[in-house]
């Protein structure tokens, strides 16, 4: 019966009134009802054309008032201004933004080795070297395309083996919101720094401490940025929300040896944020990020290789506090990672001659870190990160994957000094344990400056 | 059965005339930068719109982070007001890249209030090492009220052609606007004649409309440089100069640090006064109306 009336309902309200709806009484109330809403319908038209008359012929009255206080305003108003009449030094917005990162550092280590125990490293993973180096100098370029566009291009300037090569970062072209895509959404395509976790799609230079923490390192070479397409989109919730996803050519760490055939690596993200009062934020996001190594992935100085597929889900959160809100000469921010890694394929290694074999395992890793800033130019902070390597099959006993069930771990601590939001300098001191009787204390002083264009951080 | 078919039809066109009213009358979303042009666009959109200040009187607009609660926000506007002229730059590209397309540079959606008023302090020269300075001009307009009344007129056309059903609406409570403030603007020059000449020393360069607009005289600046926090030294070169400039107050607003000015003050005879800044920089400056009220009053007492 319930049923039958709402479904006549609908069918009443797609607008056909059949004969065959029930008994004539019925027909007959629903009749009058209608005729009712439609006498209360023509009513309301009629009120609303007499309002919208009424407001007509006010807006005549104003649109004349407005004019003359305008006039008003601009008689009685003569601003000051520079007397001179030097030509006007304005951005060009034909031309892209450029901007330069320098990036300076000197290191001291207690101890000569800095291996981690237990896993495969990367060369942007291993601990950096001793003494004067310029870390990488990054050069970025970008810009507006057109008004459905923007290109942005990242290339460090970086030593490796005695050789100055060019890395590049990042080459992206992004959808703008003119573009016409639903509103929140875009696609990014090109080689870029992944949305997943919270420090792989920062720049370095915007880093707190002067070296990526542990998982960053082991995991993922210290930032994902592969070729490929990645979309997101900010959900029309009143809090923030955000989904996300890419595909990739599978080149970078922790894959490899991408033959470019189909799609190698895949990614996908969600994130939550919002505020807690006026004094605290939040974020929080969990994000995957899966694919194969077709070829052989290099690790370890060309030591070790492995073939199969990885799959890396990261748990990230950020909460900043700051007296009303405002940043300027106080702030808290708290900031964690957790990583876990499974993989399953063929490790060799040639330092111990273990040649394709099977591993089928997890390991994990995580850091927390938290800084604070004291006075408008100064801040410290401290960092703990460990990592938690997989248990090695017998026949990779011996060689690099063999963490002989030691967790490594380090702690750091840093004090930075920030001019402008263009110079910085810092200090850091690092203890690290990576690996069994390496007890290695590190002190770091490093500069970050930059000219040009300076994009806007992200929180 | 019949009373119940009737009160389901019933209940399902009141759902039906419910949707259509609300998307008749959903309030405009105006997501301003700063509180003064929240107030502005609830002056001349009423209850047609409906407000979000990203920063308050208590927040640095230079400095506040691209967070992730200010995303969402920026996503649902139909129309964003802000300063401009690089007040924002640190956040709201950030902010821009989520949002709508009618909201993007350029667009009906995106009013940058810096382009609809005289600016000052234009440098004629940019480099870097001159501190934080503004290519454009000095950002903190809207404390020349006058600014006020330039912007709201480009804020009723944008109201106006972005929900022009109620054009006539914006159009007729901007005239509203326009003769109250003439009228406020000429009692607050009659009542602040006497401060004509007063000197006093800023924190940072965010007064300079104000002081324009008094005719007040800044004989110098807490910070050496525009956003770089006073040395000791400068301190120590102001304090010099306070008794020989006769200056009469140390003004700044709520959100600059007092790093300084208490040292200054207790060394010379000197007022340290916060004027409010913007809308809600202090409990009695609710609206534009009474932040000029409440700022005149400050200002006075040093006399």
């Amino acid at each position: 019966m319930k049923k039958l009336s709402f479904l006549l309902s609908l069918f009443l309200l797609g607008g056909s009134f059949t004969a065959n709806a029930g008994a004539t009484g019925d027909i007959e109330a629903l009749r009058a009802e209608i005729a009712a809403m439609k006498a209360a319908h023509e009513e309301r038209i009629m009120m609303l054309e007499a309002k919208l008359e009424e407001v007509i012929v006010a807006k005549a009255a104003v649109t004349t008032q407005a004019a003359a206080s305008d006039n008003e305003v601009a008689l009685t108003y003569a601003p000051k201004r520079p007397a001179t009449n030097a030509r006007r030094v304005k951005k060009n917005m034909f031309n892209p933004s450029i901007g330069l990162v320098f990036n300076g550092v000197y290191t001291q280590h207690e101890t000569a080795e800095g291996e981690i125990a237990g896993f495969a490293v990367g060369h942007e993973g291993e601990r950096g070297g001793e003494g004067f180096a310029i870390d990488h100098t990054e050069l970025n370029f970008s810009s507006t395309i057109d008004d459905k566009f923007f290109g942005s291009m990242t290339a460090a300037i970086v030593k490796h083996e005695g050789k100055t090569e060019v890395e590049l970062e990042e080459a992206f072209i992004q959808t703008l919101p003119g573009l016409g895509l639903p509103t929140g959404a875009t696609v990014k395509a090109g080689r870029f720094l992944a949305t997943i976790g919270y420090l792989n799609e920062h720049h370095e230079h915007t880093d707190d401490f002067t070296d990526r923490p542990l998982p960053y390192r082991v995991f993922l070479d210290g930032a994902y940025n592969d070729d490929g397409i990645q979309a997101s989109y900010v959900l029309p919730t009143d809090f923030y929300a955000e989904i996300g996803g890419g595909m990739f050519r599978g080149d970078d760490y922790p894959f490899g040896g991408s033959d470019g055939e189909g799609i190698d690596a895949w990614s996908a993200f969600a994130r939550v944020g919002g505020d807690i009062g006026e004094k605290q934020s939040w974020r929080l996001g969990g994000s995957v990020l899966s694919g194969k190594s077709t070829t052989g992935r290099e690790s370890n100085h060309e030591k070790v290789s492995f073939l199969g597929e990885t799959d890396l889900y990261i748990a990230d959160a950020r909460y900043t506090w700051a007296p009303t809100g405002n940043s300027t000469n106080q702030e808290f921010a708290l900031q964690g990672e957790f990583f876990w890694k499974t993989e399953d394929g063929l490790y060799s290694d040639t330092e111990t001659s273990a040649s394709n074999v099977l591993m089928d395992d997890s390991s994990q890793g995580w850091y927390l870190q938290g800084t604070y800033k004291f006075a408008r130019n100064w801040r410290f902070g401290a960092r703990y990160s460990e990592l938690d390597a997989a248990n090695v099959p017998t026949g990779l006993i011996g060689s690099h994957l063999d963490g002989e069930g030691y967790d490594p771990k380090a702690y750091s601590a840093m004090f930075d000094w920030t001019n402008s939001e263009f110079s910085r300098v810092r200090f850091q001191y690092n203890r690290e344990e990576l690996a069994k009787g390496q007890n290695d204390d590190q002190f770091m002083l490093q500069y970050i400056m930059s000219i040009g264009a300076h994009a806007a951080h992200k929180y | 059965m019949r009373k119940f078919l009737s009160s389901t039809l019933l209940a399902m066109s009141a759902a039906c005339l419910c949707c259509a009213s609300f998307s008749v009358t959903a309030a405009l979303q105006v997501f301003a930068c700063e509180p003064e042009w929240a107030s502005l666009a609830s002056e001349i959109g009423g209850n047609k719109v409906k407000t979000f200040s990203a920063t308050h009187a208590r927040q640095d607009p230079h400095y506040i982070k691209a967070r992730p609660s200010l995303m969402s926000k920026v996503r649902k506007a139909d129309l964003i007001v802000c300063s401009g002229a690089d007040l924002e730059i640190g956040w709201l590209p950030l902010l821009l890249e989520r949002a709508g397309a009618s909201v993007q540079p350029g667009m009906v959606g995106n009013l940058m209030a810096y382009q609809y008023v005289p600016l000052i302090e234009i440098p004629t020269s940019i480099d870097r090492s001159m501190g934080d300075i503004h290519p454009d001009g000095n950002p903190h307009i809207h404390l020349n009220p006058r600014n006020l009344i330039l912007v709201g007129k480009e804020l009723t056309n944008r109201l106006a052609s972005i929900d022009t059903a109620n054009a006539g609406f914006y159009e007729s409570r901007y005239g509203q606007f326009v003769v109250k403030m003439n009228q406020a603007i000429e009692g607050w020059l009659s009542d602040g004649k006497d401060l004509k000449g007063m000197r006093v020393i800023t924190k940072h360069k965010s007064l300079s409309y104000l002081i324009d607009f008094f005719g007040l005289e800044e004989v110098s600046s807490l910070e050496p440089r525009p956003g770089l926090p006073p040395t000791s030294s400068h301190l120590a070169q102001v304090l010099e100069s306070v008794s020989a400039m006769k200056a009469r107050a140390i003004v700044r607003a709520p959100y600059e640090s007092d790093r300084g000015v208490d040292w200054i003050v207790s060394k010379a005879n000197i007022r340290n006064l916060v004027v409010p800044y913007t809308v809600n920089g202090d409990d009695e400056s609710g609206d534009l109306f009474s932040l000029f009220d409440r700022t005149l009053a400050i200002l006075k007492s040093a006399l």
